[in-house]
């Protein structure tokens, strides 16, 4: 061919590029634990030299010897998996109803104009005012919890879900139409990914919410579980189990968190955004 | 090998869109649709490929199933951004199946090596060859495409313009390409519809009998080019 000017490309190597990177974050990791431990550090000093009164901020190591006592007798344990279980079956059923009415809203129109205005104005209930219906409908037993979890949960799922489908580029839906899909060959092979990384957005402030939600839930009537730990706490002027409580909270929050991050940088390495440039 | 008879589709009154559009295409013809904006040559080819049914007139091919006759590549490549370039040739079908297939194709378009890339590593030339590749896999009867290359610089244009040539040359896919560019559609074509008015009605046909691969500087080509020209006469309405 008389002006053909093909070139050949090839893909480069990219080791080199990325173990430079896996050197630059763990730098980045130990670069964030400078100031907490230095506070600790502080916080430390502070109540061994004196300068607050122990009944009201204990030492570190106060807090710590404490809650490793109450571990010891396995009481701590039991206060944990409580709490665990209400926030992950909350956080289950949240994100199924979410997804469910979600994924119905943002794909059928007429579904989304009759239940969106209502789901949008219960959204502006604010959560606490949930709690006496709750109980007075289903008790002060598991199942209120759960479901003020639960309803945390939904709305920042939903929201976002509804958000990613309706988001989605019209060019991409034509090429489906191309192949002649049917609906469900839609939805399942360009609508779900293409409102998979809201979606995951959604699911990590939904899991924030649902922390909140369940100490909301374990302050105002429980008798066991991490919430309840620091109304005790509170109620028997031990401040060394309430920041105990706080911390676990922070460490667990931190952890489920940890884990959906890591899902989502996994499932979402295809987006084209400053997170995955090289 | 397709046959379009009265087809119309009208938008706005009237005003905007193609009106009356006789057409036919022989097996392996290349035919270029040449217009100016606002004729409605892209409105035909979402007539066709079925993005839009709401037309009247007929439209006949040769296939079976009359829905799958068509294969389509826009202006933009449209790949999926979360599959990888193998996963997006495949797409629409089963991986398993169709995977020795998508490979040579993909070896055909010249990207081999980047079956494991994401569209996000390519560059704009790279992805419209993965979508050549993804609209080739389905083997359509007919290939429409929609000013394919009109978002690529200049050479890479040229490159893509070789690379359906001998596409061409191996497979000879019955292709109806809606351009504005006039030295693409003398370069690559055998046949040139011009398009004009709103609603767009066909204004005349060309036929180009030069043997491909053509050179881009031909003189005849060049005589053709001020006929095009001449036909499309923008102070003319």
């Amino acid at each position: 061919m008389s002006s053909r000017t093909e070139t050949t490309v090839r893909p480069v190597s990219r080791v080199k590029n990325t173990r430079f990177l896996m050197k630059r974050n763990i730098y980045g990791s130990w670069l964030g634990l400078i100031l907490p431990v230095s506070l600790i550090l502080l916080w430390e000093y502070a109540s061994r030299a004196g300068w607050v009164a122990p009944h009201l901020l204990p030492s570190p190591t106060t807090v710590v010897e404490e809650m490793a006592a109450m571990a010891q007798g396995g009481e701590l344990l039991g206060h944990i998996i409580i709490t665990l279980y209400r926030v992950f079956s909350g956080f289950i059923a949240g994100a199924l109803a979410a997804v469910l009415l979600g994924a119905a809203t943002g794909y059928v129109k007429v579904i989304h104009q009759l239940l969106d205005p209502m789901l949008q104005a219960l959204r502006a209930i604010p959560s606490l005012a949930w709690v006496p219906l709750f109980v007075l409908w289903i008790g002060i037993g598991e199942a209120s919890k759960i479901t003020l979890v639960a309803v945390g949960v939904f709305f920042p799922v939903y929201l976002n879900l509804t958000a990613g489908i309706q988001g989605i580029d019209r060019k991409l839906i034509e090429v489906g139409r191309i192949y002649n899909f049917t609906s469900f060959q839609q939805i399942k092979k360009i609508i779900l990914p293409a409102a998979l990384p809201s979606f995951i957005i959604g699911l990590r402030s939904g899991l924030s919410l649902g922390w909140m939600f369940v100490v909301a839930a374990e302050l105002l009537g429980a008798s066991q579980g991490l919430g309840y730990l620091m109304v005790y706490g509170q109620n028997t002027s031990a401040p060394s189990l309430v920041i105990g409580s706080i911390i676990l909270f922070a460490i667990f929050g931190k952890i489920t968190d940890e884990i959906l991050k890591r899902i989502q940088s996994k499932t979402l390495k295809w987006q084209d955004n400053l997170e995955n440039a090289s | 090998m397709l046959a379009v008879d009265h087809v119309s589709r009208v938008f706005q009154n009237g005003k905007a869109g193609f009106k009356n559009i006789h057409l036919q295409l022989q097996r392996g013809e290349v035919v270029g649709v040449l217009g100016t904006s606002g004729c409605g040559k892209s409105t035909l080819l979402r007539v066709l490929s079925g993005l839009d049914p709401q037309y009247e007139g007929s439209i006949r091919t040769e296939a079976e199933r009359p829905e799958e006759a068509f294969g389509m590549m826009f202006q933009e490549p449209r790949l999926m951004p979360w599959l990888t370039v193998l996963d997006n040739v495949t797409f629409g079908f089963s991986k398993k199946e169709k995977r020795s297939q998508a490979l040579e194709l993909i070896e055909t378009v010249g990207l081999q090596g980047f079956e494991k890339h994401f569209p996000k590593d390519l560059s704009g030339g790279m992805a419209q060859r993965t979508a050549i590749a993804r609209s080739l896999l389905s083997q359509p009867d007919i290939l429409l495409l929609d000013e394919p290359f009109s978002a690529l610089d200049a050479f890479t244009k040229m490159q893509l313009q070789d690379l359906l040539l001998s596409i061409w040359e191996k497979r000879q896919t019955t292709t109806l390409l809606v351009t504005h560019d006039i030295d693409e559609a003398l370069y690559l074509c055998d046949r040139i519809v011009i398009m004009r008015g709103q609603p767009g009605q066909i204004e005349s046909e060309i036929f180009i009998n030069r043997p491909k691969p053509r050179k881009r500087g031909d003189a005849h080509l060049g005589e053709l080019k001020e006929e095009v020209l001449k036909e499309l006469d923008f102070t003319k309405s």
